[in-house]
């Protein structure tokens, strides 16, 4: 290669990671602003302007937090929610995307239709009528007026998501098994499950955080305070005159702590969730 | 085992027989599907239905006495100034969130689409907007726009573009500003991961025969990336005009379809009249207003993903 040639090419590597972390920088620093005002002193981050670094950083907040707001609480709930609802949508949702991925049969059609159908349906247009059933069947103010329609709202994507990989697993390896006399139901858990890993991460991931991270349902259906999730324990913090913003963003940067840690063991996968439908190989 | 096709060949006299048989021969097909589809419809298919009943009806959420009103509510709701201040305000939110979601979107995946140094690692970090609670960015865009400790003013304040904090959220002209750079943060990695995936499933050497004719790289992105890109960039704007009609946590925690109702939506109309303020009847009209609007867009969704007759 030529001067000129290396040149441009180092030229354009300089541009290229230049846009990108410029690129990073815009989209972290919401996180920035977080985390740095909860390092701040009381008189700091009520201070103005604003100042950029905590000037005598202290961990002062993090400890008024844990003493003095439920935030360990709402993580704990958001555990329940989101497990629960993940329980609840695989049960229904595996034998349903198995079934049309193995056989053919009226009403199949109709039934991915209307599936990917809800999946549209977003639950605000419907928390009305959503609200009627909930308080008809005594559900209001129970964990499962919040876990029922999170796992209505995750099925659809867990019926597609599954019913596309059993398609990929070829019969043959169920045939063979069957005449080695396994039962369906040891076919279904002991080889078609294992092969079927990545789309039950995947799904298991997704629902997980549907449920972790929506206040909707909570906001909605939940006055208890001592069943608040992570949003709707924050969201409690606002207040209506006064916030104390320092506790607030703590509580925040505590609440996400256990998202971070699933993001950076099961990126892969969560991308390959998010990319499912939209991309066609 | 039954088909579809012997079923199909059924005459009529024997259907019902033939269907009984039909369903008997797949019973255990059927058996495996029946939970999900009966806790859709319960779940999901029975409050659409008490929605539409309830839109008839004056229904206070603390009693449990209905009135019958007829198409009171629809008409109320066509003549007021408020529901055309709502479709202006929704559709201004829609078109401003998935144009720069989609702009922001893009630009992120093509600089990262290359053979990038720590790709998983900036991957990683432009998702975490995605994943956390909206409730939470929303009170943290709040802290940022903070009228007198915020970091937007600031800013302003040291470029001497300002003399005293402005209430960006306070302000009725210009608070739907301050909640969209929210949604927009929060809706843009998706956009950025699918334009990725979508990068990546382009033939290399498409890029490489342009190289050789001397392509510029705008030229590149223009007649290559843009044509290739085409059926994932109407896919995923499509979900994420879906997603920002119907976003709720984001305003919600923000303003509250405040000051004056000037960052409201449809959606966060249906929540203020039909839950806050107690009046079921009219927020399930709002509701049944807004299910066309979804309606319409499933449609469309629909079409562009089963084109072409494709086998599901």
């Amino acid at each position: 290669m030529t001067m000129a040639g290396q040149q441009r090419t180092w030229l354009r590597k300089v541009r290229l990671y230049g846009m990108l972390i410029a690129l990073l920088g815009i989209m972290m620093f919401p996180f920035y602003a977080m985390f740095s005002s909860t390092l701040k002193t009381e008189s700091e981050i009520f201070s103005s302007p604003a100042t950029l670094l905590p000037e005598d950083a202290t961990i002062e907040a993090y400890l008024l937090v844990w003493s003095q707001t439920d935030v360990l609480l709402w993580i704990a709930n958001s555990f329940l929610i989101s497990i629960a609802t993940v329980v609840l949508t695989l049960i229904l949702a595996i034998p349903a995307a198995y079934s049309c991925a193995r056989n053919d049969f009226i009403g199949k059609r109709t039934f991915l239709l209307s599936v990917l159908v809800v999946q549209m349906f977003a639950p605000v247009v419907l928390i009305v009528g959503l609200f009627d059933v909930i308080t008809t069947f005594g559900l209001f103010n129970s964990y499962l007026a919040v876990i029922i329609p999170a796992a209505a709202f995750t099925l659809p994507f867990n019926v597609w998501m599954l019913y596309g990989y059993f398609k990929t697993i070829p019969v043959s390896l169920e045939e063979s098994a069957r005449i080695d006399g396994a039962e369906q139901w040891q076919i279904l858990t002991k080889i078609v499950l294992p092969l079927t890993k990545p789309a039950l991460v995947a799904s298991v991931t997704y629902t997980f955080l549907y449920a972790w991270n929506r206040l909707l349902f909570v906001l909605t259906f939940l006055t208890d305070a001592g069943k608040y999730n992570v949003p709707r324990g924050v969201f409690s913090m606002v207040g209506a005159l006064q916030t104390d913003w320092r506790m607030m963003l703590t509580a925040s940067v505590i609440g996400i702590i256990p998202l971070l840690i699933l993001f950076a063991f099961l990126e892969e996968y969560i991308v390959s969730g998010m990319t499912a439908g939209a991309v066609k190989e | 085992m039954g088909t579809v096709e012997e079923f199909a060949d059924t005459t009529s006299e024997s259907r019902l027989e033939r269907g009984v048989e039909y369903l008997q021969q797949n019973s255990r097909t059927y058996l495996l599907i029946a939970p999900a589809a009966i806790f859709l419809l319960s779940v999901v298919g029975y409050p659409i239905i008490e929605t539409f009943r309830l839109s008839l009806y004056e229904s206070p959420a603390d009693s449990s006495v209905e009135t019958y009103v007829g198409i009171q509510h629809y008409v109320e709701i066509f003549s007021s100034d408020i529901f055309y201040q709502l479709l202006w305000q929704t559709g201004r939110w829609v078109v401003v969130g998935v144009a720069g979601k989609t702009l922001l979107g893009l630009l992120i995946a093509v600089h990262l689409k290359g053979d990038i140094k720590g790709r998983k690692f900036f991957r990683t970090a432009f998702l975490i907007p995605w994943g956390i609670p909206y409730a939470i960015s929303a009170v943290v865009f709040r802290w940022i726009e903070h009228p007198q400790y915020g970091y937007i003013n600031a800013v302003l304040l040291k470029l001497g573009i300002i003399d005293e904090g402005i209430g960006i959220l306070g302000n009725p002209d210009i608070a739907w500003l301050g909640v969209i750079v929210a949604d927009i943060w929060i809706g843009t990695p998706f956009m950025a991961i699918i334009f990725l995936a979508g990068l990546q499933s382009i033939p290399q050497e498409l890029y490489e025969a342009a190289a050789i004719d001397g392509a510029e790289r705008w030229h590149q992105f223009r007649y290559i990336t843009l044509p290739q890109l085409k059926s994932v960039i109407l896919i995923a704007t499509l979900l994420s005009t879906i997603w920002t009609f119907v976003s709720f946590d984001t305003i919600w925690t923000m303003t509250r379809g405040g000051p004056i109702n000037t960052t409201s939506t449809l959606v966060i109309w249906i929540y203020q009249v039909g839950l806050e303020n107690g009046n079921l009847g009219r927020g399930a009209a709002f509701s049944v207003i807004g299910f066309f609007f979804l309606l319409a867009f499933a449609i469309v969704y629909l079409r562009v993903y089963t084109r072409g007759g494709e086998e599901l």
